[in-house]
């Protein structure tokens, strides 16, 4: 069996001639690469899960403080706070989990990096908020819930394999910006789009974030990334709306990846992670560097 | 990380400790790999931050990371946020030592970990090169090369005529496939290292037939990191 595959043109046909489908060729490729079994990777999944709503409930119960003063509990005023301008709940749940996630990791908490740690919340932050808003009767153990978290991962291999998922390399775009697209494929799987469709709400996402500076003052995980996943998540849910309007992505998902490969060979490291440019280097952020030297 | 093995659980993972994979879950991986292949009581400890995480390290939680690896805390254990106090109530020597000179050969996110106990010493130097991943890059002035994805065992022996042989045929016997070998020497005739990684966990009574051989001086197991958690 051939598990091998780079754009998501090969990786359809390698589902094809499995004659498994697109979730359980993801399975197995992963129960081969790392010498298990289907049911124990789905074992896995089902656990790791889990740690995301355990993040989730963590950062909406605890008010989350950090070291550097920059992260002050935003999830627990975006849970209580009344006056939202959208009051669609799935769209308040999905900004505020998103905060909530990756508030937890601001302040040294357990995690999953998905796919890394800065970008932690937004697709917990979508998934769990559609699953609480729109069906509290779905299982998180089922089938269906975990095939959106592996939809999602699918998009995070597909740009690791042909761009990157470091902000090092590639900005934010890399991070943030791909885990929104991971996001908006997983939201679109549960919605029940097919494997295209997801990768088609991938693209939309994909898009719209290419160029996305990573610029963290003092070097820290927190400003802009906390609330950036919030704005991450509601890019997937924007990405999502379009698809199920029979709105499409002129740019195939493959392509869009290829374009942001080429943006991030063209950025300036002061952009990528270095903590040399940006926000970094505004008056107020060098106030927060200086501050906890 | 552009390869086209991404794995399933290398995106929806690894399960850590926040803020940062690099500079904290990597650190934590470092650091208890580092532990694990001290086979003593530790006295003291020193952690030196070169680089990127000589400069962010508070924030980032790394001095935890690094302190929690030489408790013997998995990077993703929640006891890792207290491991500083856990440290101090066992009345454990750590230093913790931003470098803000780096040798140009080290990368830019390194911590370099030396333990002292019971008259040995070590000194493990392994690079955080991001997402989690790492690599040990020296052990005992060594240069290695291991990304813990496999078990490993470093063999200090005198470099003599068939030794290695020797060694991979004990491995055979016991049905390890043989992942990489290497072999370090300071100068012909002297001390030599050999590296090597096995598919399969190591257990004791190998390492014991191996540190049996007259002309091994010590072997250091490695474990590999997915049999720690936090992969």
């Amino acid at each position: 069996m051939n598990w091998k595959f780079t754009t998501s043109h090969e990786l359809f046909d390698r589902v094809n001639e499995s004659g498994l489908s697109f979730v359980d060729f993801l399975v197995a490729r992963e129960a081969f690469y790392s010498s298990s079994k289907p049911e124990l990777v789905r074992a896995e999944i089902s656990r790791r899960i889990g740690i995301t709503r355990a993040s989730l409930d963590r950062g909406l119960s605890v008010p989350q403080r950090s070291f550097s003063g920059m992260t002050d509990a935003a999830a627990i005023k975006l849970k209580e706070g009344a006056r939202w301008p959208v009051e669609d709940e799935f769209f308040r749940l999905a900004l505020t989990y998103a905060v909530a996630v990756n508030e937890v990791n601001a302040c040294g908490g357990k995690i999953i990096a998905f796919p890394t740690a800065g970008s932690c919340g937004i697709v917990p932050g979508v998934l769990w908020a559609y699953r609480d808003a729109r069906e509290p009767e779905l299982s998180p153990d089922s089938p269906r819930f975990q095939d959106a978290f592996i939809v999602a991962s699918a998009v995070g291999i597909l740009i690791a394999q042909r761009a990157t998922l470091a902000g090092a390399e590639g900005g934010c775009q890399a991070e943030c910006g791909a885990a929104a697209a991971m996001a908006a494929a997983g939201l679109a799987s549960l919605l029940g789009e097919d494997p295209q469709g997801d990768l088609d709400a991938a693209a939309l996402s994909l898009k719209n974030t290419l160029g996305l500076a990573c610029d963290p003052v003092a070097g820290l995980v927190e400003v802009p990334c906390v609330k950036r996943n919030a704005f991450m998540a509601s890019n997937a849910l924007t990405a999502v709306s379009l698809i199920r309007a029979g709105v499409h992505s002129i740019i195939p998902f493959d392509e869009v990846v290829s374009a942001m490969k080429s943006i991030a060979d063209s950025m300036p490291a002061s952009i990528r992670e270095s903590a040399e440019g940006g926000l970094a280097k505004t008056r107020t952020g060098e106030m927060y560097r200086a501050k906890i030297r | 990380m552009a390869e086209n093995t991404a794995k399933l659980f290398d995106i929806l993972g690894p399960v850590m400790i926040g803020p940062s994979s690099s500079h904290t879950a990597g650190v934590a991986r470092i650091s208890y790999l580092a532990r694990k292949l001290f086979p003593y009581p530790f006295e003291k400890a020193k952690v030196s931050f070169y680089g990127s995480l000589a400069r962010t390290y508070r924030g980032h939680g790394s001095d935890k990371a690094a302190a929690a690896g030489l408790l013997g805390i998995p990077p993703d254990d929640e006891r890792l946020s207290n491991s500083l106090e856990l440290a101090k109530e066992q009345k454990l020597d750590i230093e913790i030592v931003p470098e803000y000179n780096s040798p140009e050969r080290y990368h830019p996110n390194t911590v370099v970990i030396e333990l002292w106990g019971m008259g040995h010493y070590t000194r493990v130097r392994g690079a955080s090169i991001g997402g989690g991943e790492i690599r040990i890059q020296s052990v005992n002035g060594y240069d290695v090369n291991l990304d813990g994805s496999l078990d490993a065992l470093l063999i200090q022996h005198k470099d003599e005529v068939g030794v290695i042989a020797i060694i991979s045929h004990i491995l055979a016997a016991n049905h390890f496939n043989i992942a990489s070998v290497s072999s370090h020497r300071k100068d012909k005739g002297e001390e030599a290292l050999l590296v090597i990684e096995v598919d399969g966990i190591v257990e004791p009574p190998v390492i014991m037939q191996i540190q049996e051989l007259p002309s091994v001086r010590e072997v250091v197991y490695i474990p590999s990191i997915s049999s720690i958690g936090g992969n």
